[in-house]
């Protein structure tokens, strides 16, 4: 096949942001872990990861430009490179709040807590954590069917949202645990909702790369489909 | 690049695939055009509108039809010996392969320039009146020739030695003229094969900004190899191919060139200006 070189550079492209995907799947993780168990340990390892993956994710843009550059690539290697660059982008974004959120549970470890906020929080975290692997696998597999689905699971997301957003403004009497905790926790409710949406995106990257459509476009047309058939 | 609604797109593809434009006049055509070399079909069934004031690109494999094609647009196809074409052809009102049709009216009003510069061995001046010249034109030469010379940004390279021979311009600056030459005879239509394939990057992009400024006056329809000049240049791109080895060429996908190259409709064209073969 012509242009081996090219799809050899794209193939590896591809696998280094994947690579970046999994590694932020198992920060993700870790931070549910350390939410679930009040873990400052586990916590503490995803402390420094944000300068990391910063650069993994300069380390890709950079290798997208040089190949935008010498490669001109059109079509469906002009949208590969496009989401590459866009997917890294969330990917480094939820990293970074997967460590800030880190960082808010091992800085009030010993703080008071509301029991209900903290239920809130960590079914918010793990549905988040789920809702971002599950755009990462649809992007991995390209398996555009699934990506309609995101949407609908994030929008559990927000329903948490919602309910821990009360909780922080409406604790109950003699409750809701020390200031310096509920002010943290408000902080990682929106963490948490971010996440979900980059895994949202990155899921939605999938339809741009295979159809060249956007998600939103053929979420339309999907709808007026059946509107049409009905 | 002219934005073009997702309703004026599907209304497209619905009516058979060729561009409808956006809100631009039809500047020719062409309808189950097929070319004949002899017995052997060269290109087939090719329906295609070419809408003026606009740069349509035609791209493909070496051998797909595409200068066979666009010789047919002016009637250039039939001087070989044994070529003919059928079907239709339309500018404007007039069929060009309508028994009435003159062929050199046709040429007069469809101009082309050739892959390789070929100035006449005058000067700079009778190279771009000349063409005029022999049509009858009757108005101010000196005004024709600088205008023609402007609009192929030309001028200010020559002005001041209008009298030497063409044959001492450089090879892009030869190719520039024989665009003012094309420009005299004041043609609705330029047919441009390959004009940059013989042309150093400089030259190449001023012929390509001279398109740019031509467009606002002429139709341009240009066959290029070189895949990048077809998606900086053209508004729409026509894609021909051969899917078996001794078929005539085929007109495989004509679209808005944005479209063609960010997310064509048909395999073999992603392949072809990805790279993966031709």
């Amino acid at each position: 096949m012509p242009r081996e070189t090219f799809q050899q550079e794209l193939d590896g492209l591809l696998s280094d942001l994947l690579e970046l995907g999994g590694e932020v799947e198992s920060s993700l993780e870790n931070m549910v872990k350390a939410m679930e168990a009040r873990d400052v340990d586990v916590a503490r390892r995803e402390l420094g990861v944000d300068v990391r993956y910063k650069m993994r994710g300069m380390d890709i843009e950079r290798e997208c430009m040089i190949l935008q550059a010498r490669q001109a690539p059109v079509a469906k290697d002009l949208r590969l490179l496009y989401t590459v660059q866009s997917v890294t982008n969330h990917l480094v974004r939820s990293g970074t709040l997967c460590e800030h959120i880190c960082q808010a549970v091992a800085e009030t470890a010993e703080r008071e807590r509301d029991e209900d906020l903290e239920i809130a929080l960590v079914e918010m975290a793990r549905t988040a954590r789920n809702v971002f692997n599950e755009g990462l696998d649809v992007f991995r597999n390209r398996d555009i069917e699934r990506a309609r689905d995101l949407q609908a699971k994030d929008d559990k997301v927000d329903l948490l949202y919602s309910e821990a957003m009360n909780l922080i403004a409406n604790p109950s009497e003699g409750g809701g645990g020390a200031p310096e905790w509920r002010m943290r926790a408000a902080l990682m409710v929106h963490y948490l909702e971010r996440i979900s949406d980059h895994g949202v995106d990155i899921g939605g990257s999938a339809v741009f790369l295979v159809t060249g459509q956007r998600i939103e476009d053929a979420m339309k047309q999907y709808l007026d489909r059946n509107v049409d058939g009905a | 690049m002219s934005e073009v609604s997702r309703e004026q797109r599907e209304t497209r593809r619905e009516s058979g695939g060729t561009p409808a434009g956006d809100g631009a006049t039809l500047g020719m055509q062409v309808q189950d055009l097929s070319a004949f070399y002899g017995t052997f079909k060269a290109v087939t069934d090719v329906s295609m509108d070419v809408q003026a004031n606009k740069v349509t690109a035609l791209i493909g494999p070496s051998g797909c039809g595409k200068s066979t094609y666009i010789r047919c647009l002016n009637r250039m196809h039939e001087v070989i010996p044994g070529a003919r074409a059928e079907g239709k052809v339309t500018l404007g009102e007039e069929d060009i392969y309508a028994k009435s049709s003159d062929p050199v009216v046709i040429r007069r009003r469809v101009g082309m320039v050739f892959q390789k510069p070929n100035p006449f061995s005058k000067s700079i001046y009778e190279n771009v009146a000349w063409g005029a010249r022999i049509n009858g034109f009757r108005g101010d030469m000196d005004e024709l020739v600088e205008r023609s010379l402007k609009q192929a940004a030309l001028w200010e390279e020559v002005k001041d030695r209008l009298k030497e021979s063409g044959y001492g311009l450089s090879g892009g600056q030869q190719q520039r003229l024989c665009i003012a030459r094309t420009l005299a005879v004041e043609p609705e239509v330029i047919l441009m094969d390959e004009p940059a394939s013989a042309l150093d990057p400089v030259s190449t992009q001023k012929i390509e900004d001279t398109m740019d400024q031509l467009k606002q006056s002429y139709t341009v329809v240009i066959v290029t190899h070189n895949m990048q000049q077809a998606a900086r240049i053209s508004d729409y791109t026509g894609f021909f191919y051969i899917e078996n080895m001794g078929d005539p060429g085929r007109l495989w996908e004509f679209d808005e060139t944005e479209k063609m190259f960010s997310n064509p409709e048909r395999k073999e064209t992603e392949d072809y200006v990805t790279g993966r073969f031709g």
